[in-house]
């Protein structure tokens, strides 16, 4: 079989976006499962905080260790799986200090309300959320900046209910995002 | 210059074998509705093509239920890598060698 140069790059061309495609693809996947996760526990979260508000740190801090658990234990599957590694001690070091900032911010110097503090954390997971999906999928950009626009609605205009409406915004948000990554 | 491989290079079948080629080697393949995500083709014509592909030892085809729903799962074989990097390398030198010449 002939053929030309031109031809073959665009073989070549070919070749090379579906392989993209399967990457994100593959992403996708993982990510999603995750974001279902992480979607509930926030959900669950948020609920805690509204029923029983002077428990909610206690709640918070199960919803973390709850989180972190559930991603080890996920990992070795998508590992399995696909190959890729979700989760490894950079990670856990990376999410802990992340954490340690936001608490630095928000408790030691900020000093913030309790309304303050359950728009702080989405904002600031969102935020970066939104930056990683600006090289890894555009779907992370387009679910992060949705969710900080509803917080911020939530804050300014959602009276009593702040937490009832972070728990479908925030925990729902994320779960609807989980499923969507994940549909075929 | 190797000869380029009759089988893997027509279109819809260089997509499959890309698609497959671009996951690690010890994990399961791609589900048909993905791999048809993937390539845009309909199921009659994904299906064709991964019977040629089966046919020459390139890819794997494993049926199973998940629940109540059949899954089929389509995986490059160590043959089916094999060909696809030489097809790609063959591909690399014929552009390289439109480069050489004045």
């Amino acid at each position: 079989m002939d053929i030309d140069s031109r031809e073959a790059a665009s073989a070549l061309s070919d070749i090379s976006d579906i392989s993209r495609r399967v990457r994100q693809s593959t992403i996708y996947q993982l990510s999603g499962l995750m974001l279902i996760m992480w979607g509930a526990l926030t959900f669950a979260g948020y609920v805690a905080s509204y029923l029983s508000p002077r428990h909610a740190g206690y709640g918070w801090i199960a919803v973390y260790v709850a989180g972190i658990v559930g991603t080890i234990v996920i990992s070795p599957l998508n590992r399995a799986r696909s190959g890729i590694r979700t989760f490894d001690i950079r990670m856990l070091a990376a999410f802990l200090l992340f954490i340690a900032v936001g608490m630095f911010s928000s408790v030691w110097l900020g000093h913030f309300t309790p309304r303050q503090m359950g728009t702080f954390w989405p904002l600031y997971f969102m935020m970066v959320y939104t930056i990683v999906g600006l090289w890894v999928g555009l779907a992370f950009v387009a679910i992060g900046l949705s969710i900080i626009a509803l917080t911020l609605i939530g804050y300014f205009f959602v009276g009593g209910a702040f937490d009832l409406w972070m728990a479908f915004v925030n925990g729902g948000g994320l779960i609807v995002g989980g499923l969507w990554m994940r549909r075929d | 210059m190797a000869e380029l491989d009759d089988i893997i290079h027509q279109p819809l079948r260089l997509k499959i074998m890309a698609a497959l080629n671009a996951l690690p080697a010890a994990t399961p393949g791609l589900e048909f509705s993905r791999l048809k995500k993937l390539t845009g083709a309909t199921d009659g014509n994904l299906g064709a093509h991964i019977e040629t592909l089966a046919k020459a030892g390139y890819v794997a085809v494993e049926k199973a239920f998940v629940g109540k729903r059949p899954q089929t799962t389509v995986t490059a074989t160590a043959a089916g890598r094999g060909a696809f990097a030489r097809h790609v390398a063959t591909l690399q030198e014929i552009i390289a060698a439109s480069e050489r010449q004045p």
